[in-house]
């Protein structure tokens, strides 16, 4: 390289680590506002305001999904496997709701345990297995929290 | 004679010939066509297997197909622009005419493989996930890439003189990558609606091989898609761009 293409090289390389500090350091500042929802272990430690609106996610707790009288009106928990957050939710569950299945529901807290959802969504995991394997998958899934001694990621 | 070395001077050949708007257009009059083959064949053997051969999911059923033209083009954006951002720099240091049609040659193309990322991610998230668009870190970052793409056309176009609009452009190439770790990352550092990365993770492709072959292959075929556009794209801009040379003029009469 010529000297004035080492000087380019060097403006080049200097402007690319400065935009990139930058940004780094934006992010890092804004973390808590890119973060998509609270888990339900930040909401155990009591990471919320009261009355503000925020999505949680978790897996759909075995068991613990029940219909209200009024047949539209949904009660469930939530889990980490640990934590536990109890949503209610009028209106139609996504296709994809089920026991263990990881959902987003966004809402805001009655009280310190209870969400009011206006919406849940439901939130898929990275692993595609064949049709022929559905039951087993299905199994698996519902029992995600048996074996679980710690919160779970999903 | 070492192998290594011969090699290594073949594409050491073929960089200064490719840096030459002259050689460039001869080499790509012969390639263009080869990549567009390429094309239709790759993509024709992946839209069969992914369609007919690869099972359902489990969960998702048939909808999950559309992994197959959402997946490469996600990735498509992302290489585009990394394209974009080393011709950017080779354009800035070296003052290489050819590194500059490529800058601006590929923004289109990034443009509409991010916009069909996000269009196909869009339908289908809304049967899936339950919603159109939720502003998340992966999907805000992605749009952001598109508004990058859509900046560094307008950029170019906004001067008069080509040079100053070239180097404005490559330097908005240059700076923009950030984006892309961050639109990889964007799973894995925030917590998000869109679920991590299958194909690139530890631990290996979370999907069977009936499932990933198709989609490896689409992968591949939209690259020559790319590659296809972008040659096609790079000879018009060459012939513009040196309108008034010898060999351009020499061309044109032979045409006439």
């Amino acid at each position: 390289m010529s000297p004035t293409q080492k000087r380019r090289f060097t403006i080049v390389a200097i402007i690319l680590l400065g935009v990139g500090l930058a940004t780094f350091l934006a992010l890092r500042a804004f973390q808590e506002n890119i973060e998509y929802f609270l888990t339900p272990k930040q909401v155990a430690a009591g990471e919320f305001e009261p009355g503000q609106r925020y999505r949680v996610a978790g897996l759909v707790r075995k068991g613990s999904v029940s219909t209200l009288d009024d047949g539209v009106t949904h009660r469930f928990n939530v889990t980490d496997c640990k934590f536990d957050v109890t949503v209610q939710y009028t209106g139609i569950l996504p296709d994809l709701f089920r026991e263990g299945q990881a959902i987003v529901a966004n809402g805001a807290f009655s009280d310190t345990q209870t969400m009011i959802a206006a919406q849940v969504l439901a939130k898929h995991d990275e692993n595609y297995v064949p049709n022929e394997a559905a039951d087993a998958m299905m199994l698996a899934q519902a029992n995600a929290c048996d074996d679980a001694t710690d919160s779970v990621s999903y | 004679m070492n192998p290594f070395v011969t090699v290594w001077d073949f594409f050491g050949r073929l960089y200064h010939r490719l840096a030459s708007p002259r050689e460039f257009y001869k080499i790509s009059r012969f390639t263009t066509p080869v990549f567009g083959l390429l094309f239709l064949l790759l993509t024709a053997a992946g839209t069969y297997l992914g369609l007919f051969v690869a099972p359902a999911d489990y969960q998702q059923g048939d909808s999950f197909r559309i992994i197959y033209v959402h997946v490469p083009s996600a990735w498509l954006s992302l290489f585009i622009y990394m394209v974009m951002a080393t011709a950017g720099a080779i354009g800035l240091i070296w003052r290489m005419k050819m590194a500059y049609v490529v800058v601006i040659c590929s923004a289109p193309i990034g443009a509409a493989f991010t916009a069909l990322a996000l269009i196909t991610g869009s339908l289908w998230g809304a049967p899936i996930w339950g919603t159109w668009w939720e502003w998340d870190a992966r999907l805000t970052s992605e749009l952001i890439l598109l508004f990058l793409y859509l900046g560094a056309m307008a950029l170019y176009y906004a001067f008069d003189d080509r040079k100053t609009g070239e180097r404005a452009t490559a330097v908005l190439a240059v700076v923009g990558v950030v984006i892309v770790p961050i639109i990889h990352y964007s799973v894995e550092w925030w917590s998000s609606l869109h679920q991590g990365a299958t194909v690139f993770r530890a631990g290996g492709p979370a999907m069977p091989s009936s499932m990933l072959t198709p989609l490896l292959l689409m992968a591949l075929g939209f690259t020559f898609f790319y590659g296809y556009c972008l040659f096609l794209r790079a000879q018009n801009m060459v012939l513009h761009n040196e309108r008034n040379s010898r060999w351009v003029k020499d061309l044109i009469n032979e045409l006439e």
